[in-house]
């Protein structure tokens, strides 16, 4: 009888990709439900749209490349894709952003590179990039957090305001705090006013402050901290890329914060406000747009840490991962290139 | 190394990069001690190093015993192998091979005889043993490296370095394989009689037994027999290593033990380090101790489909079926059959095939226990196969270039440190068969690197063609360099001296030929008399040579041609002739040749003449420039000499008819316009002399015109035949270019002025010509009979010449 003929070796461990996005996924679900609490449905309405969206792209991608729908939509890399994007928008941003912005990532940003493995980009933020420059309005118009609103939006008014039905609920009515002063994210609440002249201690108390860090934004980062430890734990991801990115931010803001104390955000400000948490465990840690040898990941991470910096204290945008990570993104093959590690039996030089 | 030495003692382990941990199932076969099976009918031994460096020692039909050699060969990279057991050749022929190729290989079929005789084994005393006859015992029964690669064993126990460090490699890190546990277990007493045996060979330092933990009999057995053991106290130690595969690799296992690693590229031995297998180490026992050489060995047969699991003593070349058979295999459909282990191992499509020196282990999974491999994936650049590349490679750059077939851009990523262990397929979330695009890439580069080699070596072959065509096209330029240099050497001093000399002795001929009578015959006499070294001839010669001449130019126009065609024919040989008996030459022979050669030339440019004389001449020319070098100088005074007569010919001709004149004279003003002036020549022809020769050409004219007379009187004369050539030695004169034109006036005037009367004596003349050549033959010295000859030749020629134009003369006036 003719016997099976394989190359060696002949086992394997059972972790696949389908099963290290479906961790991830997982894991990112504390940091959504988090979010859910402090700024409403609106969130999950995006995720769920930007899954539906992201799956139908991928599958008619998949259908004109002549591949297995079946193989690329079980792989959940576009699931994944489309949560990033779902949590990275404002809740209540209309729906044809999301969809805009999952369609650019799936179709352009991933397949036409070609596809799981091949992109350059990061393709949530690119199309976080995409809207925040083609809607820099709707992009940056946050609901405050349920804790310090005056009234938060029910689920039929998330759906509303989204699908954009209805005309009596108006988007800044979720914005007016208690005091019904409108409020921005925390991020930008300091930014605007440092830029009007107040010092940081003075900005800080202000109601979307909670003492050193933003209210809600704070629980949020640490729900996805905590998600993104058990990532860590699970191997789904290396610690390198994460230790990175946090390690850049805090040294380049202990180095502001020191340097400036009254015009500059705290280290604590910075690593619990925005998306540091969430970018430095599920968006820069993308692997496939990271650098590859655990050095060049420490780099990259760092390279993303000091960017995000620079950017929410010097740049335009009070936020600033998703510039951050397409900026390291494009670093990443030279990143490689150069950093390699000494292989067995070869000398260091 | 001190500090190593104690690091050693103490047992300090060192951490080797990456690595997995795969579940083991050593427990599927280590439980039970190492058993037999029952023979197998036949037996495939390959013989893939026949015709490479050994030969086959038996042939189809013989009878062998167990342990009997089946090859023999005297290079050290033959590894003998012996026969598994008694019985009989079959066949020698390829059979598909053990190898993940099944690539067929010359393979000896023996059909057991069920005896399992034993050949006559030599046991050996230790002690009696010298350290090469210790490396010969291991060398003939053929021990090679138990762990699976089968490198011949003596090599590595006969480094060209020192040896600090043996590792005995215990650690069997492959999950299923418990041979060597089971062989420590059993013989540990054997195993380290072989690494005392290792230990006298090598004199290390330290000899460390590495085993991973998860081996607590075999590193029990181990410790007690190294406490039981004869060797120095401390030299030898069991280490005990964490497990974790590949760890059991020969590069990782130098690292944890020593922290070292083994540059890349090189070997081990570089470091002062040796590994060897610890069944290698039982084999080295047998073979020195027993004698026995290695037929046999441990093989675990695993897996959920077998229903023996276990370790057996299998001789080698006994087909895996065989093995199957008897250990109650049970295939699934799709079933793989893996030679090794699951992480190394490759599968057999073919079971037909020998267990090998090197064959560890025969794993038969079940489909649940290992099972098909998934479909390759997109690779997402997770890291996972560099996090666990105990290389410390970049796997997935690798085959992000490999999978590009991008194969010197793989390389640039330290492709070839690559040791196939297989960790990075193991942790492949994308299921990407990564050692095998790592094999793809090196077959490539292999090839590359073999066809680059290939055309390297026709390219230095193609150079080295072309440096030996310029060097002999050098070669043979100098030698035509050094040749002239000797030529023109030859001719300096005593030479020209001797052409001086013989214009001297020329002029002096001709002066005695004046100062005689007026007739021929008492010229000839006093040139004997005067010039006993053959003058005499040279000048009857002359007379003779002018005497032909006329005779030719009287001849009829018709009759010319003729006569000329069948004078060149003979012409040349007599001087041929004489010159041949002759004795080497001297330079006055040089000198006559070179005047006939000139001659000849001349003779071959005379187109006027017949197509029939012109090749004629050309052999003559041909003969001439044969038997001497040729020297110019020389040629030219006797082209000058000839110039002279050529001169009075005309002169002479001149006086026969006036009409002819006008052509010789222009011949002769184109001549002397080309004129240089040889110095010898030029001192020599001041104005005596030219009245000496003047008087000479008197003579010499004198006679021809009795020769024109008798020409008259005979038509063609066969005599005058070797005269013929006269025409050529007008251009002989312009070809030369010697001879003083100041010179040529004045033997000219006074040729006018003897003309007249010598027409008087050309009765006389006639007769004495034939003995003066008989006397210039028989004198003293031929070779100047020779120079005669030309000489006369050349006149001979000029007569004709002459009488050409005189017949000719209308046209030219």
């Amino acid at each position: 009888m003719a016997f099976k003929i394989a190359s060696s070796p002949h086992v394997t461990q059972n972790l696949h990709t389908s099963t290290v996005m479906q961790r991830v996924i997982l894991c990112l679900l504390p940091g959504l439900v988090v979010q859910c609490a402090f700024f409403g449905w609106g969130t999950l309405v995006q995720v769920l749209l930007a899954i539906i969206v992201a799956l139908s792209a991928e599958a008619a991608v998949m259908k004109l490349r002549n591949r297995s729908i079946k193989a690329s939509l079980s792989d959940n890399s576009a699931m994944l894709t489309a949560i990033l994007i779902g949590v990275a928008i404002p809740p209540l941003a209309p729906w044809w952003m999301i969809v805009i912005g999952t369609t650019f990532a799936i179709i352009v940003v991933k397949h036409l590179y070609g596809g799981l493995g091949h992109n350059l980009f990061n393709p949530a933020m690119a199309a976080y990039v995409l809207l925040l420059i083609s809607f820099p309005v709707q992009m940056t118009t946050w609901i405050a957090p349920s804790t310090v609103v005056m009234h938060s939006p029910s689920v039929l008014d998330s759906l509303q305001l989204i699908f954009n039905i209805g005309a009596h609920v108006n988007m800044d009515q979720f914005r007016l705090g208690i005091d019904g002063v409108a409020m921005a994210t925390p991020l930008d609440t300091l930014k605007t006013d440092l830029s009007m002249g107040l010092t940081r201690t003075e900005s800080m108390t202000k109601a979307i402050f909670d003492g050193a860090t933003g209210v809600g934004w704070f629980w949020v980062n640490l729900a996805y901290l905590g998600g993104g430890l058990v990532l860590l734990k699970l191997k789904a991801i290396r610690w390198h890329i994460s230790t990175g990115v946090l390690a850049g931010l805090f040294v380049a803001s202990s180095v502001g914060f020191l340097l400036s104390p009254d015009t500059q955000g705290s280290p604590l400000f910075h690593l619990f406000s925005g998306a540091t948490m969430l970018a430095a465990f599920f968006i820069a840690t993308d692997p496939v747009t990271a650098a590859t040898s655990p050095r060049g990941r420490i780099i990259f991470g760092a390279l993303i840490g000091v960017l995000v910096y620079i950017i929410r204290t010097q740049g335009g945008y009070p936020d600033a991962f998703a510039f951050a990570v397409l900026l390291a993104n494009l670093c990443a093959p030279f990143i490689d290139y150069y950093v390699r590690p000494r292989s067995y039996g070869h000398s260091t030089s | 190394m001190l500090t190593l030495l104690d690091q050693l003692d103490k047992g300090t382990l060192w951490r080797s990069h990456g690595g997995i941990h795969p579940p083991e199932v050593k427990f599927l076969s280590n439980g039970t001690p190492i058993a037999k099976l029952p023979l197998a009918k036949t037996y495939l031994v390959p013989v893939p190093q026949v015709g490479e460096n050994c030969t086959l020692a038996v042939k189809v039909g013989d009878t062998v015993l167990k342990g009997t050699p089946l090859t023999q060969g005297n290079s050290i990279w033959h590894l003998p192998v012996h026969a598994p057991t008694s019985g009989t050749i079959v066949a020698i022929e390829p059979r598909v091979s053990n190898h993940a190729s099944a690539l067929p290989v010359n393979t000896c079929v023996i059909e057991a005889d069920g005896k399992d005789t034993w050949c006559e084994l030599v046991p050996n005393e230790l002690d009696s043993l010298s350290h090469q006859q210790i490396i010969d015992k291991i060398h003939h029964s053929g021990v090679a490296g138990m762990g699976g690669a089968a490198f011949p064993s003596h090599i590595k126990l006969n480094p060209a370095s020192e040896i600090d460090l043996v590792i005995i490699n215990g650690v069997e890190c492959e999950p299923y394989i418990s041979s060597d546990d089971r062989l420590m277990r059993e013989y540990s007493q054997n195993i380290l009689a072989g690494i005392g045996i290792i230990y006298r060979l090598l004199t290390p330092k330290r000899i460390v037994i590495a085993i991973e933990d998860n081996k607590p009999e075999a590193i029990k057995a181990m410790q007690v027999a190294v406490a039981q053991s004869a060797l120095p106290a401390g030299s030898v130690r069991v280490t005990v290593i964490p497990t974790k595969y590949p760890s059991g690799g020969e590069k990782q296992l130098i690292q944890i033990i020593t922290g070292r690693e083994v540059p890349s590229g090189a070997i081990p031995a570089k470091l002062g380090i040796v590994v060897h297998n610890v069944g290698t180490a039982f084999a080295i026992y047998q073979a020195v101790v027993q004698g026995k050489p290695l037929v046999e060995r441990v093989v675990t047969v695993t897996g959920k489909n077998v229903g023996k699991p276990g370790n057996y003593w299998i001789p080698i070349g006994t087909p895996v079926a065989h093995v199957l058979a008897e250990t109650e295999f049970k295939p699934d459909p799709e079933q793989k059959i893996i030679i090794g282990g699951p992480m190394m191992g490759h599968a057999l499509a073919n079971i037909h095939v020998p267990i090998l020196k090197g064959t560890n282990c025969v794993l038969v999974p079940s489909n649940q226990e290992i099972d098909t491999t998934p479909d390759e994936k997109a690779c997402i650049r997770c890291g996972e196969c560099a996090n666990v590349c105990p290389a410390l490679l970049l796997p997935q750059q690798l085959f992000w270039h490999a999978k590009a077939e991008e194969y010197d851009k793989a390389a640039t990523f330290n492709l070839k440190d690559c040791i196939e262990c297989g960790c990075c397929s193991y942790v492949c979330p994308s299921d990407i068969p990564l050692v095998e695009y790592y094999r793809i890439a090196k077959s490539a580069l292999k090839q590359a690197a073999d066809e680059k080699q290939q055309a390297e070596r026709a390219k230095q072959r193609f150079e080295a063609r072309l440096a030996r065509l310029e060097e002999e096209k050098l070669a043979r330029e100098a030698k035509a360099r050094e040749a002239a240099e000797r030529r023109q050497a030859t001719m300096t001093g005593t030479d020209k001296n001797a052409v001086a000399e013989a214009m001297a002795r020329i002029a002096a001929k001709k002066a005695a030929v004046q100062a005689s009578d007026n007739t021929a015959n008492v010229v000839t006499t006093a040139e004997l008399k005067d010039a006993p070294q053959g003058k005499a001839a040279v000048a009857a010669a002359i007379a003779r040579a002018k005497a032909k001449k006329a005779a030719a130019a009287n001849a009829e126009d018709s009759d010319t041609s003729n006569v000329v065609t069948v004078k060149v024919s003979d012409a040349p040989s007599s001087p041929t002739g004489a010159i041949s008996q002759d004795e080497p030459l001297s330079q006055k022979d040089k000198v006559a040749a070179a005047i006939a050669r000139a001659k000849a030339k001349k003779a071959a440019q005379q187109t006027d003449k017949a197509q029939l004389e012109t090749t004629d001449t050309a052999d003559t020319a041909d003969n001439a420039s044969e038997l001497t070098a040729a020297d110019d100088k020389k040629a030219k005074v006797a082209a000058a000499v000839a110039r002279a007569k050529a001169k009075k010919a005309a002169q002479q001709a001149e006086t026969k008819t006036e009409d002819s004149l006008s052509q010789t004279t222009t011949t002769e003003a184109e001549s002397t316009s080309y004129t240089l002036g040889e110095v010898n020549a030029d001192a020599a022809i001041d104005d005596a002399e030219a009245i000496k020769k003047a008087k000479v050409a008197a003579a010499v004219a004198r006679a021809k015109a009795k020769k024109a007379a008798q020409a008259v009187l005979t038509t063609a004369e066969p005599n005058t035949a070797s005269k013929v050539e006269v025409e050529p030695e007008l251009e002989s004169v312009e070809d030369s270019q010697t001879q003083s034109s100041l010179a040529l006036p004045s033997a000219k005037e006074t040729v006018d002025s003897v003309a007249t009367g010598s027409l008087a004596d050309v009765q006389s003349a006639k007769p004495t010509s034939e003995p003066i050549e008989t006397a210039s033959l028989s004198s003293d010295e031929l070779k100047k009979a020779r120079i005669a000859a030309t000489i006369a030749k050349a006149k001979a020629k000029k007569a004709a010449q002459e009488a050409h134009a005189s017949s000719d003369s209308s046209v030219n006036d």
